[in-house]
């Protein structure tokens, strides 16, 4: 399975949205998917390798969700590493590495973000493109070849 | 879908015999036989090949006296790319909140 990537320009300097990352009053600000909030005591960053970067999501139901990361890699304010635990009853089932790094770009900051892989097993295949097998087989079962 | 389901799936894909199984199939319905024809490996191996891929949903297969066909079931597969497409979307929509947040910062 391929890592996902995605990135985006800020206009904003490395060191101002890394820190967005490491400041705790912050990252309860834009952390949260849409719909979801984050009490802001709920949020712990300890930014140093080993550190832990903790906070609980809180769906409009009350159900909550408790992140739980470890900083594995932390260059200031060049590059973050997380590797989150799994959070089963969000249906997450794996653990996550997530890489963020933060490069000075056309007077603002690029953040690059990748996340996964989404399963152990795959994770020595990531080259083996599972997603072209499955336009593979589209494409196959499209020419009239098999059955759905 | 459950998301061990999906781990399941993915574990499933992570094979590359089982791949080849898979894209067999595309091609139509086939015999445990049939299947492990390309494989230099022995039938009770590809029997194990096709537990997995039935526990993980990709493939349904016909008691039918010996022949037991296989075939071929896809809804799973693009299940667990809608896994991959909504991390996307919580990524997409947290990099958005950042963006809206230095911007509000910085006044």
């Amino acid at each position: 399975m391929a890592d996902l990537e995605i990135s985006h320009l800020y206009d904003a300097s490395p060191e101002a949205v890394f820190e967005a990352w490491t400041d705790p009053e912050q990252v309860a600000r834009w952390w949260a998917p849409e719909g979801l909030s984050i009490p802001r005591e709920s949020v712990l960053v300890d930014p140093r390798v080993g550190g832990r970067f903790e906070l609980t999501m809180v769906d409009p139901s009350g159900t909550s969700y408790d992140l739980r990361a470890t900083y594995v890699e932390l260059v200031v304010p060049e590059l973050i590493v997380l590797r989150s635990e799994p959070i089963p009853e969000a249906g997450i089932v794996e653990a996550t590495i997530t890489r963020a790094t933060f490069e000075a770009e056309a007077g603002g900051c690029r953040m690059t973000i990748t996340d996964g892989p989404y399963s152990d097993e795959i994770r020595g295949n990531a080259e083996s493109g599972w997603r072209s097998l499955v336009v593979n087989l589209e494409r196959l079962l499209a020419e009239g070849a098999g059955e759905p | 879908m459950a998301t061990d389901q999906l781990s399941l799936i993915f574990g499933a894909l992570a094979d590359p015999t089982r791949r080849e199984i898979i894209a067999r199939l595309a091609e139509g319905e086939a015999t445990a036989k049939e299947l492990g024809e390309p494989f230099a490996i022995s039938q009770p191996a590809i029997s194990k090949h096709l537990k997995v891929l039935e526990r993980a949903g990709l493939i349904s297969r016909r008691r039918v006296a010996q022949a037991r066909p296989t075939a071929l079931r896809l809804e799973p597969l693009e299940e667990a790319d809608a896994w991959i497409e909504w991390s996307r979307a919580v990524w997409r929509g947290r990099m958005e909140r950042l963006g809206t947040h230095l911007k509000e910062r910085d006044g």
